[in-house]
């Protein structure tokens, strides 16, 4: 078993969830990837990513107080774990580390 | 409230249908949100076509699986484990090796054990009416105990037959040896009378044939064994076979059938099957009305085993006529067997339809039960020993998971569940071990096949079962005692691992006398097999042959005539019954009511001499024809069962007649010494009924005198093969197998040593590389290997005292009783039966500790000072 596996669309979930700390549940999670991805994201892709990674243990979630503007239901929050951190942590390393081994001379064109 | 109508009913229906109720509010709320969302957007129309479109896209495993919260930290968990486990499991590959060798032995004996029960308790359970038919048995009226009998008047069935409704099929068993004559082949066999229902109650398949053909007066049926026999591969149906009952009886057979290969697991079964009415063939005067003369067996089927008691209680009548005629074998009651259990309680029976051996096969399964038992419990030894010894190497593992947070019972989980991942592989080993090894040699010892496979469901009950006793049996306690220690103490490193552990040097004691016991019975049985091979038969089967005339005067005529010219010959006798080949069983009677059974053989003046069966009182029988024939010698069983104190003389009564006792031979071996000596009378045998011809031959010049009768033989008769032997061989079988105890035990021995051995090897191993800091210093002060060894054997002695002390009697008293339970006679139990297993384990422990002291001294003090 080597590094932990993440694909992109879940480190990009996982991003979010991280930054609407405490709002973080399917449709707002799905608005904020429109709002700065600029890409549109069906909300079911969120949900099954969202279970995915509560699998593997890099979310865990709770239900919070019911809503008036979804018919009186309550909603699932995401929060990070620490194993979740530490998978972010080490594919933004990954990146940063291969990011700053290109020379600059194959970056010139 | 009139917002909720808006949703599309459909979509939202089929929503509910397919999503989990506990995911249905979080998921069908993310979606109300977005459907009023956008109806304030775009509008009611557009918002219901998205609805339904986010409906479909959710029909997707996520909606319709059951949440899983937790796996993820059990999975992580035990991905950890299995990590911890593989890696400190490569880290010693010694100890694990030991572990896993070890458990996979005793793992193995457990799958032999299983197939062996398996087989026993299988036997004769494959016929569809086993629980409706019944075998007839009476009890026989005696004194003191009653003894069951398997055999039945002769008309009993049919009257049977007529007299209740609820009996639906009735089957008499005759067997008769006779010669089979196919093309020129010729042959000895056993063939049964029985009546056509015999295969409708014993449902045997066929493999050709159909069963009505015994219906036929004509017609055989044979077991696929013969069919090979006479006929090879081709289907035989149709055939003319040959069948010679005697000298000028004989009758032409039409093969009917032939019964597929029997299964494993069967006790009752047959060679060659021929209408019941044929028996006059075999018998010439068989009267089927006659009270006083029984059949082999008579079986019933009733319609259900309710029926049953109905016929139990009209069981007077028969009684009534059975008792009539002056027989031998009165009834005292009637007692129906289900051929369900009838090999189970065969033992009880005095009856040759199902095989007797239940008895000592159920013996048997104890036994492999318990070396079964005895060998998990040495691999298990070893295992906790290893493992406390080992929980230094893990200490520091311990004290950090403990520090980040796990309780004691998470590292009690870690711990068994790594042993049953150790057990696992021993699982894998051990099954491997016992279908490759252990079932085939066991029964290539035994001559026999269970038909173990391992499609069988209980086995697969089974298995895990003892994986996961063993398991938990093996890794209970260093999981609690590793558990225990303190994570401040282990990371000062305060604390006291495995070397002062009490426990570790009790088990190591229990190995000892485990594998002493085990040793013992191996010396035991060893010895016992050379002594029963030289022991005294009670008569002299060395230089004597013997030659079955087949009943037929006028050839025990011509072949005495011709052998005694023969100048090998000593002497020559003629007999009715033979010894190891055919007795006869009487029932005396003496006053005022007593009954004694007896073994009977009818013999001519000079058996003794030629048996060299010598007279203990009185006088053997006189040699004028027709004289003693009203006089009987007995043996001194019968002396002293009967508490004779004078017996010559005495007098008793027999099948109507008195007899006088006029001499006691000393007592002789009828049977193999499996049977205890019963009590035994000689008669004088009419010339007429010799079957017979025994002779002393000068030493050294059997072989050729037996050549020379064979040779003679078959000049007379060609057609009838020669049955005959040397005396020597008719317990043949017997010794072999004796010879198969033997080396069953030592193959027992070995291994138990060899997992005491490795169990010893593998704790002193790391007790020395625990020392090693010691050593160093030792040799570097100068330590000659001799002290070395001596300071490591110093712990090991008084433990080694203690277990042999234990160890010694204790498999002293258990072998004896295991001999006094499995053989009659056997050797006496002696002193090197425990001598010698103490000192094959001292010379381990001996063995064991040089090894360690050459590797002590091999090493660079040095390497061993080094601090890291």
């Amino acid at each position: 078993m080597g590094r932990i596996y993440l694909g992109e669309f879940e480190e990009l979930i996982l991003l979010t969830v991280g930054v609407l700390y405490k709002e973080a549940y399917a449709v707002a999670i799905s608005k904020e990837i429109s709002k700065q991805a600029d890409r549109s994201v069906n909300v079911s892709a969120v949900h099954k990513s969202l279970y995915r990674l509560e699998e593997k243990g890099m979310l865990k979630s709770m239900l919070s107080d019911p809503e008036s503007k979804r018919g009186g239901k309550r909603k699932r929050i995401f929060i990070i774990t620490a194993y979740g951190k530490k998978a972010l942590d080490e594919s933004m390393d990954l990146r940063m580390s291969l990011r700053k081994q290109i020379t600059d001379l194959s970056l010139k064109w | 409230m009139n917002k909720k109508n808006n949703i599309p009913r459909l979509p939202h229906t089929f929503f509910r249908w397919y999503c989990q109720p506990e995911r249905y509010e979080e998921l069908h709320g993310d979606l109300e949100e977005l459907f009023y969302e956008r109806i304030e957007k775009s509008g009611l129309t557009k918002a219901k076509f998205l609805y339904l479109m986010d409906v479909i896209r959710c029909f997707q495993p996520y909606a319709w699986k059951k949440p899983r919260p937790f796996t993820n930290h059990h999975i992580v968990m035990f991905r950890n484990y299995s990590k911890t486990s593989i890696r400190s499991l490569m880290k010693n590959p010694l100890s694990s090796f030991i572990n896993v060798f070890g458990l996979a032995i005793a793992i193995g004996m457990c799958v032999l054990v299983y197939s062996y029960a398996r087989w026993v308790n299988g036997i004769d359970q494959f016929h569809e009416n086993k629980n409706e038919v019944y075998l007839i048995t009476f009890f026989e009226e005696r004194e003191g105990s009653a003894q069951q009998n398997g055999l039945t008047p002769r008309p009993l069935g049919e009257m049977l037959r007529e007299d209740f409704a609820q009996i639906s099929k009735v089957c008499r068993i005759e067997d008769a040896p006779a010669v089979l004559k196919f093309n020129d082949n010729v042959f000895n066999e056993k063939i049964r009378f029985s009546d056509p229902e015999f295969l409708q109650m014993f449902t045997f398949p066929l493999k050709w044939g159909s069963p009505a053909g015994l219906q036929d007066r004509n017609g055989i049926i044979l077991s696929e064994e013969m069919s090979e026999k006479y006929f090879g591969e081709e289907n035989p149906v149709g055939k003319d076979i040959e069948i010679i009952f005697g000298k000028d009886r004989s009758k032409i057979f039409t093969v009917k059938g032939v019964a597929a290969e029997f299964p494993m697991a069967h006790a009752v079964h047959f060679n060659f099957l021929i209408n019941f009415e044929n028996v006059f063939l075999s018998y010439p005067v068989y009267d089927k009305s006659d009270w006083s003369a029984f059949l082999n067996a008579t079986l019933i089927q009733v319609k259900k085993p309710s029926d049953l008691t109905h016929v139990e209680q009209g069981m007077a009548k028969y009684k009534a006529l059975q008792n009539g005629p002056r027989n031998g074998w009165k009834a005292s009651s009637y007692q129906f067997e289900p051929l369900a259990t009838l090999y189970e309680r065969g033992g009880n029976i005095k009856s040759d339809i199902s095989r007797n051996s239940y008895e000592s096969n159920s013996k048997s399964i104890v036994f492999l039960s318990i070396i079964g038992v005895f060998m998990l419990a040495l691999a298990c030894f070893n295992y906790i020993n290893i493992a406390i010894v080992s929980a230094a190497k893990r200490l520091k593992e311990i004290g950090v998971r403990k520090s980040i947070g796990a309780t004691r019972r998470m590292v009690i989980t870690q711990f068994l569940s790594e042993n049953i991942f150790v057990t696992f592989f021993a699982l894998i080993l051990g099954i491997i071990l016992g279908v490759t090894l252990f079932i085939p040699g066991f029964e290539i010892q035994n001559d026999f096949n269970m038909g173990f496979t391992l499609w069988d469901r209980n086995l697969w009950i089974y298995l895990p079962c003892v994986m996961l006793f063993t398991g938990i049996a093996s890794g209970i306690y260093p999981a609690f005692y590793i558990s225990r220690f303190q994570v401040v103490g282990i990371l000062k490193g305060s604390v006291e691992f495995g070397k002062k552990n009490p426990l570790t040097k009790v088990f190591l004691g229990f190995q000892q006398i485990l594998a002493c016991i085990l040793i013992a019975c191996a010396v035991m049985f060893t010895q016992n097999t050379s002594y029963v091979a030289n022991e005294s038969w009670g008569y002299e089967p060395r230089e004597v042959l013997y030659a079955d005339v087949a009943e037929d005067a006028a050839a025990y005529e011509q072949m005495s005539a011709f052998m005694s010219q023969n100048p090998n010959v000593v002497s020559l006798a003629g007999s009715r019954h033979h010894l190891g080949k055919r007795v006869s069983t009487k029932v005396l009677h003496t006053p005022p009511n007593n009954q004694y059974e007896v073994n009977e053989l009818a013999v001519d003046p000079n058996y003794f001499e030629t048996m060299q069966l010598s007279i203990r009182e009185g006088r053997a029988f006189n040699k004028h024809q027709g004289s003693d024939k009203l006089s009987v010698v007995v043996n001194e069983e019968l002396v002293k069962e009967m508490m004779l104190t004078s017996p010559v003389g005495q007098t008793f009564e027999m099948d109507s007649m008195r007899y006088e006792i006029i001499g006691v031979v000393k007592d002789f071996h009828t049977y193999s010494f499996d049977s205890k000596i019963l009590p035994t009378i000689f008669t004088v045998a009419d010339q007429k009924d010799f079957g017979y011809l025994s002779m002393k031959v000068r030493a050294g010049r059997e072989k050729e005198t037996y050549a020379a009768m064979q040779a003679q033989w078959s000049k007379l008769y060609p057609q009838i093969p020669f049955q005959g032997g040397h005396q020597e061989d008719v317990w043949g079988d017997f010794f072999e197998e004796k010879d198969g105890h033997a080396k069953f035990w030592n193959a027992v021995a070995l291994i138990s040593v060899l997992l005491a051995g490795l169990g010893l090897y593998g704790l002193m191993s790391l007790n020395v590389s625990g020392r090693i800091r010691e050593f160093s210093i030792r040799k570097v002060l100068g330590a000659q290997k001799k002290n070395i060894g001596l300071n490591i054997l110093r712990q090991y002695i008084p433990l080694f005292m203690i277990a042999f002390a234990i160890g010694g009697p204790v498999s002293y008293y258990l072998v004896g009783f295991f001999f006094d339970m499995v053989y009659a006679y056997h050797i006496p139990m002696n002193f090197w039966g425990v001598t010698i297993p103490v000192v094959v384990l001292i010379m381990v422990l001996l063995g064991t500790v040089s090894i360690q002291v050459g590797k002590v001294s091999k090493s660079n003090p040095v390497e061993g000072l080094k601090t890291e």
